[in-house]
């Protein structure tokens, strides 16, 4: 039979779990720049300040 | 309660702004981000007399409102958006009183946007030994603005500023110059075209093309026969306007300006020369650092000791009284060696951001940035890369974003490209633990041995920056004009409140940022350590005790080997067999291997990885340190963590990518997967290659 304890465990678990794909596989992927103005460095963007 | 002040706090860099942000809300205040991008805000709350309170903003230091850079283009959205919840009632311009010329430059431009404007003159108590006298009542009358004169060293003028504060609906927000004088014709075309702007702020709108959206277009007149300047056009008047400003600042300075030469004392120079010299600076910098090094060991022994049996006594203080089950194991076993093996950092981190910080606040890190310039240079790097190889020793992240002041971006890229080889902290609590273990704690030559294998470490890992520098200099095509400009500060007794405050904020980034994550995986890892698949997870002590059925073992004996079987026959013991053939070469078993995999989110769960694995189903109260001391080698027999296998694994976290968040902050500063991904997959590469290595020479 599961126990209250064991219940505990799932959902400590879970917020664990859902946690870290928040946190290094959400956002990460998701991370973007608010706007790409013409200062942005990026490629061969010399000079770009 | 009456209504909150927004009071925003500009000034150059290095005019004690922070300083100044640190008096004001002493403990009040919390660092966080500008929304969508990683610039820093600082803000903070201030008790105004009356019961009133002031929210102030620390906007990031500039020179002026023609930006240049990110960090720059913060403190002009916010005073150009006046719908923004910060847009403040009155700004308070921090200004340094040996550089007042340079500093009005900003003044002038931020009161012609007709927001109230303060201008506090910090450093008023070195005024008199660097012969400074000003004309306070007439510098008033021309820039019609109140002036307080601060010492923040000392704590002066702080009531003085709050009064003022208070009281700023009594400030005038007349501008010092009339922008139109830039080019009357055009001004008189902008005024037309948009009747309800202020004049300046359209100025700095069309020069910036930032926030053009917040200007409603439908304030077009339709018959306005407005054209926009070329850009060649737009950077000419503004030469004109800093041209401008200049002589206005000028003439004000000659009439209430005076310096007597004779009164200021060359201590400063000497110093310089000193500090700067192509021998002896090198040669103090040198024993600065090694001083460092060898404190950070010696001072934080009795702490982190004291850390480390706390920790252990709750583990087991939880387990007895806690009722029996599952969720009571997590916590003791989980949970709270998994933090342990957190916080018994904080000592030593806290005495590095502490020397780290005394250093910044005297001044002696400018001239450690010149200093370097000379050999940055040859690596194909900018004086200002040293900034970020030093403040990669807290964290690579501040770090990269810290890159954003070098102008080539070829420079820029080789040291976003290289700051993670830098020492940071989150590689300290690893570095700290296994050099415990394998390097014996004896002094050689008045040295102790941990502590000149710990600065060996940091040397290694700043010669792979410098290195790596090197090759990607010439590997990298990109044809880019460089040059090197460095503020030199004067020389100060640092604050103490303002390193208390950084030391604080610092520590506390490092145990909050990384406390979450260590909780999380030690939860993860927990579970996964605690339940398995199949009959011989479920039958373990079944299987085990019918194993040794006719050996004669003691019970604590039988049951540290069931413990032992189910941990390998649980998820983590099935993942952890299953990468054990690529890290047994390397002179490590299969549960550092599962660390160092857990340890890819960030490098510091390695210790709290280890802490909860070797809990795992242990009934007995033992310190991190012993219960990795005890562990034996399944393949080579004897102690797992000999000097061939510690080095291995030092050199190892010397040199692998293991922070997602660091490669996400160099996606995000490159705009490209390209980078992030090459730097994960070379520098682990050579990670293991270093460390397959050092282990077969050494063994």
């Amino acid at each position: 039979m599961i126990t209250l304890q064991e219940i505990l465990v799932l959902i400590t678990f879970l917020f664990a779990v859902g946690f870290m794909i928040t946190k290094f596989i959400w956002k990460p992927a998701f991370l973007k720049p608010k706007k790409k103005s013409d200062k942005a460095c990026g490629a061969k963007d010399c000079g770009c300040h | 309660m009456g209504k909150q002040i927004n009071v925003a706090l500009i000034g150059n860099p290095n005019t004690g702004k922070t300083s100044v942000f640190n008096q004001l809300t002493g403990l009040n205040q919390q660092v966080g981000n500008y929304p969508g991008i990683t610039v820093e805000k600082k803000e903070g709350i201030c008790k105004l007399p009356r019961g009133l309170k002031a929210h102030i903003i620390d906007l990031p230091g500039t020179y002026s409102l023609n930006a240049s850079s990110l960090d720059e283009n913060v403190v002009i959205d916010l005073l150009l958006n006046k719908n923004d919840k910060d847009f403040p009632d009155v700004a308070v311009v921090v200004s340094d009183a040996e550089n007042l010329k340079r500093n009005l430059l900003l003044f002038t431009q931020i009161k012609d946007l007709k927001i109230p404007t303060i201008l506090v003159i910090n450093m008023a108590d070195r005024m008199k030994r660097k012969g400074i006298s000003l004309d306070i009542e007439l510098l008033e009358k021309k820039l019609k603005t109140k002036i307080v004169l601060v010492s923040a060293r000392k704590g002066t003028g702080i009531e003085e500023l709050k009064e003022q504060i208070l009281n700023y609906q009594k400030i005038s927000s007349e501008p010092c110059l009339n922008a139109s004088d830039m080019d009357p014709e055009y001004f008189n075309l902008l005024r037309k075209t948009f009747p309800n702007q202020a004049l300046y702020k359209l100025w700095l709108v069309i020069t910036h093309d930032a926030n053009f959206g917040n200007i409603d277009r439908g304030t077009l007149t339709k018959d306005a026969n407005f054209n926009t300047k070329s850009v060649g056009d737009l950077k000419r008047l503004q030469q004109k306007e800093t041209i401008l400003r200049y002589q206005f600042i000028n003439d004000l300075l000659k009439e209430a300006l005076t310096i007597n030469l004779k009164n200021a004392t060359d201590l400063r120079i000497k110093l310089d020369r000193l500090l700067t010299h192509k021998i002896w600076g090198y040669v103090i910098f040198s024993i600065i650092m090694l001083t460092i090094f060898q404190a950070i060991y010696d001072w934080s022994t009795i702490p982190m000791d004291f850390i480390d049996v706390t920790f252990a006594s709750f583990s087991e203080w939880a387990k007895n009284a806690l009722p029996t089950g599952p969720f009571t194991n997590l916590i003791a076993e989980g949970v709270i060696p998994g933090l342990g093996g957190i916080v018994i950092f904080i000592p030593q981190i806290a005495f590095l951001f502490l020397f780290i910080s005394i250093l910044e606040e005297s001044g002696y890190m400018s001239r450690v940035v010149f200093l370097m310039d000379r050999i940055m240079r040859r690596y194909g790097l900018s004086g200002k890369s040293v900034v970020p190889l030093i403040s990669g020793t807290a964290c690579a992240i501040p770090a990269i974003m810290a890159t954003r002041n070098i102008e080539s971006w070829k420079e820029r890229l080789i040291t976003i490209l290289v700051v993670p080889f830098t020492t940071c902290s989150a590689r300290l609590p690893v570095y700290l633990i296994i050099i415990s273990l394998v390097i014996p704690n004896k002094t050689y030559l008045g040295l102790n041995l941990q502590g000149l294998t710990l600065m060996l470490l940091y040397l290694i890992g700043f010669g792979t920056a410098l290195s790596g520098a090197w090759i990607l200099n010439k590997i990298l095509k990109l044809k880019c004009k460089s040059y090197f400009v460095i503020e030199m500060p004067g020389y100060k007794i640092p604050i103490f409140k303002n390193v208390a405050l950084n030391v604080i904020e610092k520590t506390k980034a490092f145990v909050f940022g990384a406390g979450k994550i260590i909780l999380a995986i030690s939860i993860v890892l927990w579970v996964l350590g605690s339940y398995g698949p199949g009959e011989n997870f479920n039958n373990a002590e079944e299987i085990v005790t019918l194993r040794n059925q006719s050996e004669n073992i003691s019970e604590k004996h039988l049951k540290e080997e069931i413990a032992s079987f189910k941990l390998e026959n649980s998820y983590i013991g099935i993942m952890g067999k299953g990468i054990e053939p690529a890290v047994v070469p390397l002179g490590y078993d299969w549960k550092i291997g599962i660390a160092i995999v857990s340890s890819f989110a960030a490098r510091e769960v390695f210790v709290g990885t280890l802490a909860t694995i070797y809990s795992v189903g242990s009934d007995e109260e033992e310190t991190i340190k012993k219960r990795m001391g005890a562990e034996t080698n399944p393949v080579l027999g004897g102690p797992l963590f000999t000097f061939a296998s510690g080095i291995s694994l030092l050199l190892f976290y010397a040199f692998a990518m293991q922070c997602m968040s660091t490669l996400a902050i160099v996606k995000k500063e490159t705009n490209t997967w390209k980078w992030p991904l090459l730097q994960l997959v070379i520098m682990s590469s050579f990670a293991y290659l270093v460390a397959l290595i050092a282990f077969q020479v050494l063994k």
